[in-house]
């Protein structure tokens, strides 16, 4: 007992630890509900799709999709990205970031437990980057589960391979982890600030649920189009991500410089304030 | 400063090189609320010091504010030499930390509380085991979550890892909140220990023979104010003087001319006033006109005379204010002990 102790990222770890089987449960409910994504997509073949006179849905419908361009729900990269665009997809992000967002610090100063962890010889700097490395590893795991999914089925469903590129399917898990660091980045702000879990839980939620409304608005209201581009789902665009087989870069940057900015803030924010309940 | 308390009184904080904790008019305020105001305090190194307020009074927001947890409004707070916001990483190695509202990792053992709190540490914890043991936390407690943990025991866990590193400097807050009284025993006899040592204690409570057995001076502080610093046995030197006077008339409560500022408690025939050594006699010459059977004066227990400073009206508060100004008779030049660490006798 009287030696060093040497473990390492206590923090990332202890947030890992206690969320363990929060994580497990989004990991596993993010690949079963992307599989069977993939099973009802399989089931619908490209006559049916086309067949129903969907060819030309209404705009708001891109919502739907993941995509701001040419890219429709009745196709197969349509659908997939249905998958990925989905509110159960949405829920599952926002549980995950608003949980481990308000873990990185305001549910520690709620429960009087930042007392005993911030007397030690812990930057404040340190607390947050290991609190946000343990989200962000979070994020990876979802989008991975959600990801590898996707491709098993594009790879086993002939229908789906000849529709969709595998490198696509990467590309809109890519663009997946940039729009969870997009939201990530402002929860984190919230709870660096904040000394209530449920203000950073539901901070998030507003980010996300405002985001995917002001999107919608703005594909269905020619007047609300310029709003688009304050939505973080103008930018996630996985549909097109799974038709065209690439990554658009442009896109990621907005979401991964808005969570870049987020974190910035958040770090500015703890150094600034108060450390007890 | 600390509302113009006189620290010439006190020939300790004068020392300031030689002090462990210096806060010079320290303020916190949330918002509209004031935490503590204008509070002055100075601990010597290797010094045992109470800090005596009532719950609210602003104890625990000073405590945090010597552990780098709070940024002074107002004020300047040095710890061993170090801005404890500041240079928060270098002074951090050298503080063991109780905090007042204990709050642990409910899913947590009590080992891997420890072992994580020694991690962040980043120190060994040579003490832990000795620790456990003289404070009953078996194997087995230590095996079970602290969410199955009793108050006791979780307080027993927060005295461990506040001082399993061995720091130099402990600050503690209400440390014997829910700890039995087998266990206070080996608290006390642990704090002892660490005065002759030579490490500093700042320890906070509302109970005053908690401090009276273990500090050699105190601070107390009310509605976020330094009420005076004095050493206990300065304390107990001024203590007021409880007089009891019984009414022979059988008139029961009556004015008592100037004997009323200091609020009478009336029992029937009975009244019993507490008042400030220095102005004892003068009173009884005064009430002694009155139609009175019998009187009788004593020295006030310390726990009536600490309460009495709490109290915002009469003798109380005259004491109080006249503490505050450092007139506090009986608080002037209260000596030094030989060991600056040693309890009080």
């Amino acid at each position: 007992m009287t030696r060093r102790p040497s473990s390492r990222f206590p923090l990332l770890r202890l947030a890992l630890h206690r969320r363990r089987r929060m994580i497990a449960a989004l990991t596993a409910g993010m690949a079963v509900f992307e599989a069977l994504i993939v099973v009802i997509t399989t089931t619908v073949s490209a006559e049916q799709i086309f067949g129903a006179g969907g060819r030309n849905p209404p705009g708001a419908f891109k919502a739907f999709s993941g995509s701001n361009g040419d890219v429709s729900i009745a196709s197969y990269p349509g659908l997939l990205g249905a998958g990925l665009t989905h509110p159960f997809w949405i829920a599952l992000q926002l549980t995950a970031i608003g949980s481990l967002a308000a873990a990185a610090v305001a549910a520690d100063v709620e429960a009087g437990t930042v007392e005993l962890l911030m007397v030690r010889p812990v930057s404040r700097a340190r607390l947050l980057a290991e609190r946000t490395g343990a989200l962000l590893l979070v994020s990876l795991l979802l989008n991975a589960a959600a990801t590898l999914a996707v491709a098993a089925g594009v790879a086993l469903s002939p229908d789906l391979h000849d529709a969709v590129p595998l490198g696509g399917v990467f590309a809109a898990g890519l663009l997946g982890f940039g729009f969870s660091l997009c939201l990530t980045g402002p929860a984190l702000a919230v709870s660096a600030a904040g000394r209530s879990r449920a203000h950073v839980v539901g901070a998030t939620i507003a980010f996300g649920a405002v985001g995917f409304a002001v999107n919608f608005v703005a594909l269905a209201w020619s007047k609300a189009a310029p709003l688009r581009f304050v939505s973080p789902f103008h930018y996630y665009t996985p549909g097109d991500a799974l038709a065209h087989g690439a990554v658009p870069w442009g896109q990621l940057a907005v979401l991964a410089g808005t969570g870049a900015a987020g974190i910035a803030l958040a770090f500015r924010l703890l150094a600034r304030r108060d450390l007890a309940p | 400063m600390g509302n113009a308390t006189d620290h010439t009184t006190d020939t300790t904080s004068s020392n300031v090189a030689g002090n462990a904790i210096d806060i010079v008019a320290l303020t916190k305020r949330y918002g509209r609320t004031v935490g503590v105001q204008d509070l002055d305090i100075s601990v010597a190194e290797g010094e045992v010091f109470g800090f005596l307020g009532p719950n609210g009074a602003g104890k625990t927001t000073t405590m945090r504010c010597i552990v780098g947890l709070l940024r002074p409004t107002d004020g300047s707070v040095r710890v061993l030499g170090r801005d404890p916001v500041a240079e928060h990483l270098s002074l951090a190695p050298y503080l063991g930390y109780l905090p007042g509202e204990l709050r642990l990792y409910p899913e947590l053992t009590g080992r891997e509380t420890l072992r994580l709190l020694a991690t962040l540490q980043g120190a060994a914890a040579p003490r832990q085991e000795e620790l456990c043991a003289r404070l009953n936390l078996t194997g087995a407690d230590l095996d079970r979550t602290v969410r199955e943990y009793s108050r006791g025991m979780k307080q027993k866990l927060g005295l461990v890892q506040a001082l399993q590193h061995e720091p130099e400097l402990v600050v503690l807050d209400e440390p014997t909140e829910g700890l039995d009284p087998l266990v206070q025993e080996t608290f006390y006899t642990l704090l002892t220990e660490l005065g002759r040592s030579g490490r500093t204690v700042l320890l906070s409570s509302h109970v005053l023979p908690e401090v009276q057995r273990t500090c050699r001076r105190v601070a107390i502080v009310r509605a976020g104010r330094l009420v005076t610093t004095a050493t206990v046995a300065a304390l107990r030197e001024a203590r007021a003087r409880k007089v009891r006077l019984t009414f022979a008339d059988g008139l029961g409560r009556r004015p008592l001319g100037a004997a009323d500022h200091w609020s009478p408690d009336w029992h029937g025939d009975q009244a019993v006033l507490m008042i400030p050594p220095d102005r004892t006699v003068a009173a009884l010459r005064e009430l002694l006109a009155l139609p009175v059977r019998d009187v009788t004066v004593e020295e006030a227990g310390l726990d009536e005379a600490f309460l009495d400073l709490y109290r915002g009206t009469g003798a109380g508060e005259e004491q109080a204010e006249q503490g505050a100004r450092g007139e506090w008779r009986g608080l002037e030049n209260p000596g030094e002990p030989e060991n600056p660490g040693e309890p009080a006798p």
